[in-house]
């Protein structure tokens, strides 16, 4: 089981996120609808993983997530993209990004890119 | 701006409207129960709204806009009903995903609006934009030859043309797409300024013109192609789907405003083709073909093709362009025949554009298959 952050600008996403994460048995330490806001949580709850969008406003995904391997070089990040953003997915895991999600995506997938993450 | 100039923006934003309609059919078709009706990707006249014809009336309309932030300028406007909207939030999962608790901070976005959509209805479907346009962007950047990257969606409400006219800068050039999406009618407008169009005819030109051969015609109704071998298959599979609109012309004349409100019933428009000249045929709006004006055994017009357009072989007898509804071929006896309008009409006739020169009703358009 992990403590998870989950970063999505969309509400619904969030909840989408939170629900799947829940079934298969983590925990959702918080959430966050951009990328200072991520920031800030992951600061104060120092989560074991977190699920990262891309298209964000003011801060986007990628940003967030270099500024998040400052903070943590450790960080455990799960990149959430839609199809057509294959250059700023390849651009994460360059940046540190454990692996990626594309949306929409099966609840398996999200659950088994998150173990393999935290494994 | 030249002719020629005129006729390339109007292709590019065609191929660029064909592509992101394709894109957003896609997404819209993986995500819905029911098969999204694809309608007719136009370029809108300057002079139109896009969004007018919307039915507002019906209550306020759910618009989630997408602008691009890297690579080009413009932006998308995914129009629908609030009815729609639902049903493409519920095709997302929103009444599967559990309702917060009231004291979650993150509740607040979830409290139903006053009428129509809930906020997390919004999202959903605001978040059904974002990948919509994020792979309808990827098309577009197959074509530009470069990264196109989106801004966040922004979801409002609008109850009228005007107020969306007011909600969205105006830009040059629009492109509109029409959907029935689980049976309600959707809509994407495509606002487009000039650097962009500029761009999508340089890239364009760039491509070259031997698409017109061996591409069975697409890119001669303005639809584009990739360029890599996988995708290019894929993409005109997908492409070969849309429907478009196929009209055929028998000329054209000017007059003034003023004098056209004043004509009489029998009067009499010159127009710039003589009786034998061949008939040009229009497929959304760009000319792809030409031919010769027959008249089926059942009494209706039909066009038999004399010279396409990126084709240098003759075409055959059998390719003429006929409306679906008839089933056999011309007779053999069946010459041109000068359409009424052409002709002195009889004293009762008054002047009405003849039937063929103007937009067929949706329900006579065909596939380019068909041509």
């Amino acid at each position: 089981m992990a403590r998870v952050l989950v970063v999505d600008d969309a509400a619904f996403m969030r909840k989408v996120l939170t629900d799947a994460l829940v079934a298969g048995g983590h925990e959702v330490v918080g959430e966050a609808g951009d990328g200072d806001a991520a920031l800030d949580a992951y600061k104060d709850l120092q989560p074991d993983l977190v699920t990262l969008d891309i298209t964000m406003p003011e801060k986007d995904g990628l940003a967030t997530l270099r500024e998040l391997v400052d903070i943590d070089p450790t960080a455990r990040v799960v990149i959430c993209s839609a199809l057509g953003q294959e250059t700023k997915v390849l651009d994460a895991i360059k940046a540190g990004a454990k692996d990626f999600v594309v949306k929409p995506f099966e609840r398996e997938r999200l659950l088994g890119a998150v173990e393999k993450a935290v494994a | 701006m030249s002719p020629a100039d005129v006729a390339s923006a109007a292709d590019a934003l065609m191929r660029l409207g064909a592509s992101t309609a394709e894109a957003v059919a896609k997404s819209l078709d993986a995500i819905c129960p029911s098969p999204v009706e694809r309608g007719d990707v136009t370029v809108v006249p300057g002079e139109e709204s896009p969004f007018e014809g919307f039915p507002f009336e019906d209550g306020p309309a759910v618009a989630v806009s997408v602008h691009y932030v890297d690579g080009v300028t413009g932006g998308n406007v995914l129009l629908m009903t609030a009815p729609g909207a639902r049903a493409i939030a519920a095709a997302m999962g929103s009444d599967a995903v559990a309702a917060p608790p009231p004291s979650d901070a993150a509740s607040a976005d979830d409290a139903p609006a006053a009428d129509g959509p809930t906020e997390l209805e919004l999202s959903a479907v605001a978040e059904a934009a974002n990948q919509m346009f994020a792979a309808a962007a990827s098309a577009t950047g197959v074509v530009l030859s470069q990264e196109v990257e989106i801004a966040p969606p922004d979801t409002r409400l609008l109850d009228s043309a005007a107020a969306a006219c007011e909600a969205f800068d105006a830009t040059p050039h629009a492109v509109s797409a029409t959907f029935v999406v689980c049976g309600e009618p959707c809509r994407l407008v495509q606002l487009v300024p000039n650097a962009f169009v500029l761009r999508m005819t340089r890239a364009l030109d760039e491509q070259g013109t031997e698409q017109l051969s061996g591409d069975g015609g697409l890119s001669a109704l303005g639809i584009a192609r990739r360029t890599e071998p996988g995708e290019e298959r894929a993409l005109d599979d997908a492409l070969r789907d849309i429907r478009v609109r196929v009209w055929a012309e028998l000329g054209r004349t000017r007059v003034s405003l003023g004098a056209a409100p004043e004509l009489p019933p029998g009067a009499v428009l010159e127009l710039d083709r003589k009786a034998d000249d061949p008939v040009d045929l229009y497929v959304n709006g760009l000319r792809f073909a030409s031919g010769r004006l027959v008249l089926t055994d059942e009494g209706e017009w039909a066009l038999r093709l004399e010279e396409v357009a990126g084709r240098t072989e003759p075409v055959l007898a059998g390719d003429g362009f006929r409306p679906p509804a008839v089933a056999s071929d011309p007779p053999a006896d069946a010459g041109f025949r000068p359409p009424a309008v052409a002709s002195d009409p009889p004293a009762d006739a008054g002047f009405r554009p003849p039937a063929v020169a103007s937009d067929p009703p949706a329900g006579d358009v065909t596939t380019e298959e068909e041509i």
